[in-house]
């Protein structure tokens, strides 16, 4: 396939951007581009000395091409003239050997979109000092609290990304965001017995991280867990932790996924309108949720996002669609296009929330129960489409809301699916988890199979 | 890719900085991806990733940046921003470049900026669709992958350094799913190889599929999986990835120079069973772990990191060395330019043994046979580590009863390691990604069929 090759010089990401789907529509084709671009600040300490200071710049083109009904993709780091005209041909190429896509298509969307830069890219007057001082304050302080052997993984970020998405019928949108970080897992030990453990935070803004949050925190986990054991195997009631909570949600959220449906792997498909969970528990995606990072007020195709009702009382409302998956099912896109750009057009759930249940903390954590504050082998031990999972756990056997003795070395196994019919109790208050992607309540499952 | 008076510029800049230490990392990586779904294709994708990483070490303290420009300027921009904290006379100079042309000992023929063979690939997935779907009438669906890369990379560094190398994978797997009556399981099978895509010869779609398409039915019928500590028998290949999990990765400077490996100070000791052995080896012809050189540009090594269960090497990157005192063991690796090097493993196994089969299902009153492993996770620091059984059977009275699903292993690497009391004859290896502190690169795992005596299986009967 020849293309004329694109000249890039001195031109600007959207001017390179025109003439990379000028040269798709010569060809008899649509399409759209992805640009991402990103600069990022990473830092890391180890024996009281700075140990990583990492910087990068990155920009990446991604397109994606339709033409007579076959979808081709291709990508390109390399921004040269060569390397975009390049882009195109595979592009083109690679869209020859597809079957006929007929539900999808460029949506006509000629919209000029933006994100709001001071809400998710506000900037600050911070100095480099300042967020060294950060890194080395987190590890120092932890390495010098009781028991603690050493801080190998440890950090702060500041990560500015930026993407735009332009389509040959004229979408043009373009989204900033700026996420700070930082994150330690501390090493304790006394005696034979040893214990890892961490925790991270999020921010906009470099002056919302706190180093002594993540110093008492992973700490507090450490130590906690120091003189875990095994409890006997039986089943027990389970509360997640909200870290291990929206861990196990996002396993599973295939779920409501809508390409996985029309793939026909999607153990929901056919029960739209029917009850799957026990009839409290009510699941939201809500992308306009701005205190979260997962805020989005567009998809990947342009189309402007919506709080969804996934579950109502328990009822499986929607899954969720691009414009694809929706022409499929014969309904309406939800705003939950995904597309990166070296991948195929998908679906994505945004920010999931679950809403608030009745329950106070008295009631939640009454009589005998297993809190879980960390799951192992979540990417190897689950099985999205039948449901099953086995996982490793630690945590906390509790009674009537007291820890009564730490959990280390079980396992929590069985199927997720029927797990949402075997909720005990949901509480009223809602919790951000560390990264700030998912707003849930604390549930309390009842009957998990629990292996020490 | 990088012009060496370029490159030279660049590392002349960092040590006029300071730096002890400078290296480029210059790297082109060209990707094809032929997706398959049952006789349909899904899609094809290719792309170009490019980029160049600039190491700057002060000490022990490592600088890195990356960027996707090859302009001298942009270079020195970032090697100047990187310093900037840590400006000092310099203490070294460079020495000129010597261009070493390394020797190829993992040749490969159809490549990718040849031809990426798209309709053969095509074809290969879709006689791998056919045998899983005639394996079964509940095999509802198929998912084939086959992909392609070709990574050129070019190393420059304060010492003198100048070398490249080429390295060519190729990957394909199948998934089968099998339905019935609401349930839904799966089963899948891949081959894979630092070599082009001449590996079809030596691969067989029938069996693909067929061997996709019976895990898949098995799991269809598995009962919930028995819990509790007992013996567990774990399979050839995949199995392998106990050892990885359990020791691989402790084993790395990565985290041994950190003392966050419960093995840092065990060099010389007793660690495993005495009739483990233990081998990490990047020479292993076109094998999926295999490489030349490491992204530190050093020759690849076989190195021996148990020997009749004494713990005898670590897996030691540049830096590691410096830490730790220990050579370096050609293991710098990264998943690409983006990622400063550590220590990483490559094609990693326990030598086989001379037990049968036979005589290990007999040994065991209440056990599990884990005939197929999925993935796992370790806490380097604990030794704790968890791995999936994506095919099991529960033993009893010394005979396999039925098949078991959802089971998780869990324990640590020092105890795990010490309770190998058999080890088989059909060894094999078997390819996945390792993702570590410097990214996911390809690792191969594997072993003969071996017998833990005491292990804690996660079911849900």
């Amino acid at each position: 396939m020849s293309t004329s090759p694109v000249k890039t010089a001195n031109l600007t990401t959207t001017q390179m951007a025109e003439q990379v789907l000028d040269q798709v529509m010569s060809a008899g084709a649509t399409g759209d581009l992805i640009v991402d671009e990103g600069e990022t600040l990473s830092l890391k300490a180890c024996d009281g000395e700075l140990e990583e200071y990492k910087v990068s710049s990155s920009r990446i083109f991604g397109l994606r091409v339709i033409k007579n009904g076959h979808i081709g993709t291709a990508y390109s780091e390399a921004v040269d003239a060569d390397a975009l005209g390049s882009m195109v041909g595979q592009a083109l190429n690679n869209a020859s050997f597809g079957k006929v896509e007929s539900h999808e298509n460029i949506l006509p969307n000629s919209e000029h979109l933006k994100t709001d830069d001071e809400l998710l890219c506000p900037q600050e007057q911070v100095s480099i000092e300042q967020k060294i001082e950060m890194a080395l304050e987190i590890e120092r302080k932890l390495t010098a609290k009781d028991k603690v052997k050493n801080v190998p993984y440890n950090g702060v970020q500041d990560i500015t990304s930026q993407r735009q998405i332009f389509s040959s019928a004229g979408l043009n949108a373009l989204t900033r965001s700026r996420m700070c970080a930082s994150y330690a897992y501390a090493l304790v030990e006394d005696g034979e017995k040893n214990a890892m453990q961490g925790s991270s935070q999020v921010s906009r803004l470099f002056s919302g991280l706190s180093a002594s949050t993540i110093i008492d925190k992973t700490y507090d986990k450490c130590i906690g867990l120091l003189d875990g054991k095994p409890v006997p195997s039986k089943h027990y009631d389970v509360i997640f932790d909200t870290e291990c909570q929206v861990s196990a949600f996002a396993v599973f959220a295939m779920m409501f996924s809508g390409k996985a449906a029309k793939d026909g792997i999607n153990p929901m498909r056919d029960k739209i309108g029917s009850v799957i969970a026990d009839s409290r528990l009510t699941i939201y995606d809500h992308p306009l949720n701005v205190d979260g990072f997962g805020y989005h007020l567009f998809d990947a195709e342009g189309t402007a996002t919506e709080k969804t009702e996934l579950v109502i009382d328990g009822c499986l409302q929607t899954l969720i669609h691009n414009s694809a998956t929706a022409s499929y099912f014969d309904t309406k896109t939800t705003g939950h296009a995904s597309r990166g750009p070296r991948s195929t057009l998908g679906v994505n759930l945004h920010q999931v929330e679950i809403a608030r249940g009745s329950e106070d903390l008295s009631a939640l954590h009454s009589g005998e129960y297993l809190e879980l504050t960390d799951l192992t082998g979540l990417h190897s031990g689950a099985n999205a489409i039948s449901g099953n999972f086995s996982f490793g756990a630690s945590g906390y056997l509790c009674k009537d809301g007291e820890r009564i003795q730490a959990v280390r070395a079980i396992t929590v196994a069985g199927n997720f699916y029927e797990m949402l019919n075997k909720i005990s109790m949901i509480g009223n208050q809602q919790n951000w988890n560390e990264g700030r992607s998912a707003l849930m309540p604390s549930i309390r499952f009842s009957d998990v199979a629990i292996s020490g | 890719m990088l012009n060496s008076q370029t490159a030279e510029s660049v590392i002349d800049h960092a040590l006029s900085l300071g730096a002890d230490f400078a290296e480029l990392f210059v790297e082109k990586n060209e990707t094809n991806v032929v997706s398959t779904l049952s006789d349909e294709v899904q899609s094809v994708e290719s792309g170009i990733n490019f980029g160049i990483g600039l190491r700057l070490v002060y000490g022990t303290k490592v600088l890195y940046g990356y960027t996707n420009k090859t302009d001298q300027d942009e270079l020195l921009r970032i090697a100047s921003v990187l310093a900037a904290k840590d400006l000092r006379d310099p203490v070294s100079t460079l020495k000129s470049f010597n261009f070493n042309q390394i020797s190829d000992i993992h040749p490969a023929r159809k490549i990718l900026s040849v031809d990426a063979e798209i309709e053969s690939k095509v074809a290969y997935l879709m006689a791998a669709d056919r045998a899983a779907r005639a394996a079964g009438e509940q095999i509802s669906q198929t998912r084939g992958s086959c992909m392609q890369r070709e990574q050129h990379v070019e190393i420059f560094n304060s010492e003198g350094l100048h070398t490249n190398d080429r390295r060519n994978y190729i990957r394909s797997s199948l998934t089968a799913i099998a339905s019935d009556a609401g349930e839904q399981a799966t089963g899948s099978w891949n081959d894979g190889g630092l070599l082009g895509w001449e590996i079809e010869a030596g691969i067989n779609p029938q069996h693909t599929g067929e061997e996709a398409a019976r895990q898949a039915l098995v799991n269809l019928t598995a009962k919930p999986c028995p819990s509790g500590r007992m013996p567990v028998i774990i399979g050839n290949g995949f199995g392998g990835v106990i050892f990885h999990e359990a020791c691989g990765h402790l084993l790395e400077t990565t985290s041994v120079a950190k003392k966050a490996s419960v093995f840092h100070d065990q060099l010389g000791e007793m660690i495993a069973s005495s009739i483990v052995n233990a081998v990490d080896d990047g020479t292993m012809a076109n094998e999926w772990g295999s490489i030349n050189i490491d992204d530190e540009g050093m020759p690849t090594q076989r190195t021996q990191l148990i020997k009749d269960g004494q713990l005898t090497n670590f897996l030691v990157d540049r830096i590691g060395a410096q830490q730790t005192g220990f050579a370096r063991s050609g293991s710098g690796r990264r998943e690409s330019y983006k990622f400063a090097p550590a220590s990483r493993m490559r094609n990693t196994f326990i030598e086989p043994g001379d037990a049968k089969m036979d005589d290990m299902i007999a040994s065991i009153d209440k056990g599990i046979y884990a005939s197929h492993m999925g993935g796992g996770s370790v806490q380097p620091g604990t030794g704790e580590f968890n791995f999936a059984v994506t095919e099991g059977y529960y033993i009893e009275n010394g005979k396999i009863q039925y098949p078991v699903k959802a089971a998780t292993l869990i324990s640590t690497g020092p105890k795990v390691l010490k309770e190998i009391s058999m080890i088989g004859q059909d060894f094999s290896l078997a390819c996945g990604m390792c993702g570590s502190i410097s990214g996911a690169v390809p690792t191969t795992v594997g072993q003969a069929t071996l017998k833990v005596d005491d292990i804690l299986v996660g079911g849900n009967a």
